[in-house]
């Protein structure tokens, strides 16, 4: 790690700052730029015009950020520590694409219309299918090779689902629109609801709170885990549906947001080292401010959608860290 | 009654039916050519391997016991392992506790006892085989389990180390514990209380050194001549 050690316990408050800091830029900046204390007349609700801004469209916006931030960060932690591999994330193994591919399709047949809740469900359907068809793939023991392929394979196949649902519906321009949207991943013009589908994530970060110690444990192989007292089977299919109901959830409100869950757990292990009862909390913060910090990025280089900005970052930080692999 | 019995244990492929029981306090040699079954049977009595037949650490069928319980009976020491995260030696060391809460009891005098305080805050990945070897043993140390199940713990160690390691190996068998360690060093079983000789992942015998350890039975199993010459032999000073 590259931190001190006694600097290390002040990472969580200096991340939890960082994240308040940019919150605050959230709410303030946009089309319309608010002053702080408009921003804050406009929160109180003293300013209709700011409050309308801020209620209706800042806030369901910046929640929704920072809450699949928080969600893809510590799914892709969840996924090195279960893989035991550093490369490990929900877009790499293909769960981000089969939550999209989930959405799409659920998009196409025009079930997304009927109820709100078909979206999300289909994302998690998709989900959960992608991360069985790892498991399978990676199944005698998750060399980086056999990962990567698995990733590849399942992404290939995803990407021809996807493609042919979109050519399907080449007259619809109102369903491709929305479909490029989840494939591409974002979070403007959330809504309140939207903040209502991704709540659950609340429920997967306090589960996942108390596993970091049985994490590491988990991530020395399963048998020294069982001889030091995990009960693998059940901690490992824990850390399967809750790494699979975040990243479901995730990209059922912002589409396939990619690499998030694998520069975010990364940058914070250099710092702190790789014990995941402090990784844990440190990641779901981290994540947040992540997220949020590349949606204001990305509106101030005049709308450049999320997706793209973690891509832009994400793809090169992912090529230097190839480089160090043995 | 035994500390750990095993009763027709066999796994596919790997280990013919073995039936063998080890008395408590005492330091068992586990020794075979390679390929014999050693780890495959160390992890069974482990209870980190499925085998068929039965295993039972003092009276207890293993398959009734919960992980969290194994664990603060049985230490199972890997031969060699792979750190995908640099985890510091110290937080190595402290795992052999989640069994008891976290509590890190017995963590510096583990440390300093394989002889590795100075390395305490340095990532595993970042040290030899042989000082890896000794941070694992560590861990098994501050579990205090009575039944030590080590994988050729002796393999990378230089000769100070080693030694030390076969007197901490006395000296928890000395205290009650029963430490079966597996080795390649003809001349180190000789010294200890008892040993299993495994043939072709099959038991081919299990006594005391100088029952087991005939000259025969080392040319039949090890295709090696042994004499009794006086040679180069090692001592803590």
């Amino acid at each position: 790690m590259i931190l001190p050690a006694r600097l290390v316990r002040w990472a969580l408050p200096v991340l939890l700052v960082l994240l308040a800091v940019l919150a605050v830029a959230a709410l303030m900046s946009g089309d319309m730029t608010l002053s702080p204390a408009r921003t804050w007349a406009g929160l109180c609700g003293e300013d209709s015009l700011a409050s309308t801004i801020i209620w209706q469209i800042r806030m369901p916006r910046l929640i929704v950020g920072m809450l699949v931030g928080a969600a893809l960060s510590s799914a892709g932690l969840v996924m090195q520590a279960f893989f035991r591999n550093n490369l490990a994330n929900p877009g790499l193994l293909g769960v981000s694409g089969g939550g999209a591919a989930g959405a799409v399709v659920t998009i196409a047949a025009g079930w997304a219309s009927a109820s709100l809740w078909f979206l999300p469900l289909g994302a998690i359907v998709g989900a959960l299918a992608a991360s069985a068809a790892v498991i399978v793939l990676a199944r005698r023991g998750a060399s980086t090779e056999r990962l990567l392929l698995a990733g590849v394979a399942l992404n290939a196949l995803l990407g021809a689902v996807t493609s042919y649902v979109l050519t399907q519906y080449t007259g619809l321009y109102e369903r491709n629109t929305q479909i490029l949207f989840w494939l591409m991943g974002g979070v403007e013009d959330r809504t309140w609801e939207h903040v209502q589908i991704a709540l659950p994530i609340i429920v997967a970060a306090a589960v996942l709170w108390p596993l970091g110690r049985q994490m590491d444990l988990l991530s020395l192989g399963v048998p020294e885990a069982q001889s030091l007292g995990v009960d693998t089977r059940r901690l490992r299919r824990h850390l399967l549906v809750l790494s699979t109901v975040l990243t479901a959830l995730a990209t059922a409100v912002a589409g396939a947001v990619g690499f998030v869950g694998l520069i975010v757990p990364h940058i914070l292990r250099l710092l702190v080292g790789p014990e995941h009862r402090r990784l844990v909390p440190l990641t779901l913060v981290g994540g947040a401010a992540f997220v949020l910090g590349c949606d204001l990025v990305g509106r101030a280089a005049g709308g450049l959608r999320l997706g793209i900005v973690t891509s832009l970052v994400g793809g090169p930080f992912f090529l230097w860290l190839l480089r160090k692999l043995p | 009654m035994n500390a750990l019995d095993i009763r027709a244990a066999a796994v596919t492929g790997r280990l013919l039916p073995v039936s063998l029981g080890l008395p408590r306090g005492s330091l068992i040699g586990l020794v075979g050519p390679n390929g014999a079954g050693k780890s495959t049977l160390l992890q069974v009595a482990a209870g980190i391997l499925p085998a068929s037949g039965q295993v039972v650490w003092q009276g207890r069928d293993l398959a009734k016991i919960p992980f969290i319980e194994r664990a603060r009976y049985a230490a199972w020491v890997p031969h060699g392992a792979h750190f995908e995260f640099g985890f510091s030696v110290r937080s190595v060391v402290s795992q052999g506790r989640y069994a008891h809460g976290d509590d890190e009891k017995g963590v510096d005098e583990a440390l300093a006892r394989l002889d590795l305080t100075a390395l305490a805050d340095r990532s595993v990945n970042h040290l030899s085989d042989g000082e890896r070897a000794r941070v694992l043993l560590a861990r098994a140390l501050v579990t205090e389990a009575p039944l030590q199940l080590w994988d050729e713990p002796l393999a990378a160690l230089d000769p100070r180390h080693g030694l030390e390691v076969l007197r901490l190996a006395r000296t928890l068998a000395a205290a009650g514990a029963t430490v079966l360690f597996s080795l390649h060093d003809l001349r180190v079983a000789h010294g200890l209380d008892h040993v299993v000789v495994l043939r072709e992942r099959a038991l081919r015998a299990f006594g005391t050194p100088a029952d087991i350890l005939t000259p025969e039975l080392l040319l039949d199993v090890f295709a090696v001549r042994a004499h009794t010459v006086p040679g180069l032999t090692l001592d803590l000073p």
